[in-house]
């Protein structure tokens, strides 16, 4: 029982770490990602293969998978300058498809669709350590780094550029280098929480990064509440409990949770967005067609 | 005063500015200066091009020709922020306020240039801004509704907000896009207030207006614009009494095709 809470805590750190993240970007620059799970992706292969490779580090790992995903979030930052709203919806889908292709294509570097197995247990510099105390800092850390970001000058900036992006230029801010950054410091983050789950689960393949994961990302924001800092940890506890809850109710079989699950997901998402569109934490007002 | 400095001195000057879109010449050749502390009316017929030389100015939109100054410096071809940071802030027609911030934010964001994690100056640049925007809030009346969403503000109190932006940006030349369209009478009279403790600062303003009332009201001169060219230009009372210009203005030369047109603002 220790172990499959600490297990669920884990997961709950890894992913909410995803949450705060994706919020960042899609809660204050408006940024609707579909593609977070391929920076997650980005990240554990990086992690896995700095663990398999050289020392299994845990903050090494989560440097390595940091920069790899931070650098090559500019794939995504380059469409999110160009284009807004449904369109660049439309381009993050297909930066998702072409790397989980790749992620299955690549095999020296992925492991193909076999993935990367036997990832040796995390150290931190030469001592054996836990998965989860060094998540649970990386959450508290990337949460305290998004709350100051939000409230101060980079939050206004972002914000502004999502409610009138013409008028922030207008007023002085450059525009693509804010949202470059605000794409860069998301992505970097999912690759931190790719690190930790290739340490934690020591073994990844490209199952875990396809898009049904970006949109488990998403609904965790939207359920929690877009642009809200505790919202997308909520949501993340809420979505990630659901089946273990489920697993509980002993009328259920067990071969009927996942479908349960989804159908609980997308009612909530439905019904949510009727009544509270703005998310749990949300404000109300927003959202709303009265305005 | 500055009515004797020449227009080289000139904070903004452009010089045969063009751009057509498809086949039709928006602006054809637009040669103006903007002198320091005065302010400079564009008015014409809709469709005359005059949103459209605030898009070349402030490089929302390419010149197919002709250049622009900022104090001596070219600034065709820079992008809007750019020119922005070289001191022009400019206003929108339809506001483009920020509307889910807060009054006192979208202020704030009109202090903050640094598009980095971080604005530069330490506390005490932090501590200048806000004064630099409480100080806008209070010029534009809106320091009570500091807190309130811009989204939540009426009609008038947007059209300030959108001035106070301008007020904190502390720019020195400010295009402004019908800013006093749809106000009242005590609204007018504030915002003719805001201008005139601008210009006595030594602010260039070049405002869009069609209620010639208000032109007369706050305009030291005026460039009559149609059909993309500055067709005169001068002080208030010699362009508003020429009758010529008044019958492309009220549109007596054309069909009754303008008259459509003239609704449409």
């Amino acid at each position: 029982m220790i172990a499959y809470l600490s297990n669920l805590a884990t997961q709950v750190a890894i992913f909410g770490i995803l949450a705060a993240t994706l919020n960042f970007i899609l809660g204050y620059a408006g940024i609707f990602s579909i593609a977070h799970a391929v920076f997650f992706g980005l990240g554990a292969y990086a992690g896995a293969q700095i663990a398999l490779l050289l020392v299994p580090d845990v903050v090494l790992a989560c440097i390595v998978a940091a920069a790899i995903a931070g650098g090559l979030s500019l794939c995504l930052a380059l469409p999110a300058l160009r284009v807004r709203g449904e369109y660049f919806v439309a381009a993050s889908l297909g930066l998702q498809m072409v790397a989980v292709t790749l992620f299955a294509e690549l095999k020296p570097l992925t492991g193909g669709i076999g993935g990367l197995v036997g990832i040796p247990l995390p150290t931190l510099f030469g001592v054996p350590v836990g998965v989860l105390p060094v998540a649970l800092a990386a959450l508290a850390l990337i949460l305290l780094a998004t709350a100051l970001l939000a409230r101060g000058s980079f939050g206004r900036t972002l914000t502004a550029i999502r409610d009138a992006e013409s008028a922030a230029e207008a007023l002085g801010k450059n525009v693509a280098a804010a949202k470059t950054l605000a794409v860069g410091f998301a992505c970097a983050g999912a690759g931190v929480a790719g690190a930790l789950y290739a340490l934690h689960t020591s073994f990844v393949n490209v199952e875990s990064f396809t898009m049904d994961y970006s949109v488990l990302m998403m609904a965790m924001v939207i359920i929690g509440g877009t642009g809200t800092l505790w919202g997308p940890l909520i949501g993340t506890v809420l979505l990630l409990s659901l089946p273990a809850a489920l697993a509980f109710l002993p009328f259920l079989p067990a071969t009927e949770v996942g479908a349960v699950q989804q159908i609980i997901i997308g009612l909530a998402m439905t019904l949510l967005m009727i009544f509270r569109p703005a998310g749990l934490v949300g404000d109300l007002s927003r959202g709303q067609t009265t305005a | 005063m500055s009515a004797a400095r020449g227009s080289n001195e000139a904070p903004l000057r452009c010089e045969g500015l063009a751009r057509s879109f498809g086949g039709l010449q928006a602006v054809a050749g637009v040669s103006l200066a903007l002198p320091a502390g005065q302010v400079t009316a564009l008015v014409g017929p809709n469709g005359a091009g005059k949103t459209t030389l605030f898009n070349l100015i402030t490089g929302n939109l390419r010149a197919d020709a002709g250049t622009a100054w900022v104090r001596g410096q070219p600034i065709t071809g820079l992008k809007p922020w750019q020119v922005a940071r070289l001191g022009v802030a400019r206003s929108f027609q339809d506001l483009r306020l920020f509307t889910h911030m807060t009054v006192r934010d979208n202020v704030l964001a009109a202090t903050e240039r640094s598009a980095w994690f971080w604005q530069p100056g330490g506390t005490a640049g932090r501590k200048r801004r806000l004064a630099a925007a409480e100080a806008a809030l209070e010029a534009t009346g809106l320091a009570s509704l500091a807190d309130a969403r811009a989204i939540d503000l009426a009609y008038a109190e947007r059209k300030f907000l959108s001035l106070a932006r301008i007020l904190a940006a502390e720019a020195e030349i400010w295009l402004l896009d019908e800013p006093a369209s749809g106000l009242d009478l005590a609204s007018r009279m504030r915002f003719a207030d805001l201008l005139r403790s601008a210009t006595r600062r030594g602010v260039a303003i070049c405002l869009i207006e069609h209620n010639l009332d208000v032109v007369a009201e706050l305009s030291d001169r005026i460039a009559f614009l149609d059909q993309g060219r500055v067709i005169a230009e001068g002080d208030p009372q010699s362009i508003l009494r020429d009758p010529a210009l008044a019958a492309i203005y009220f549109g007596d030369r054309h069909e009754p095709a303008s008259a459509a047109a003239e609704t449409e603002a």
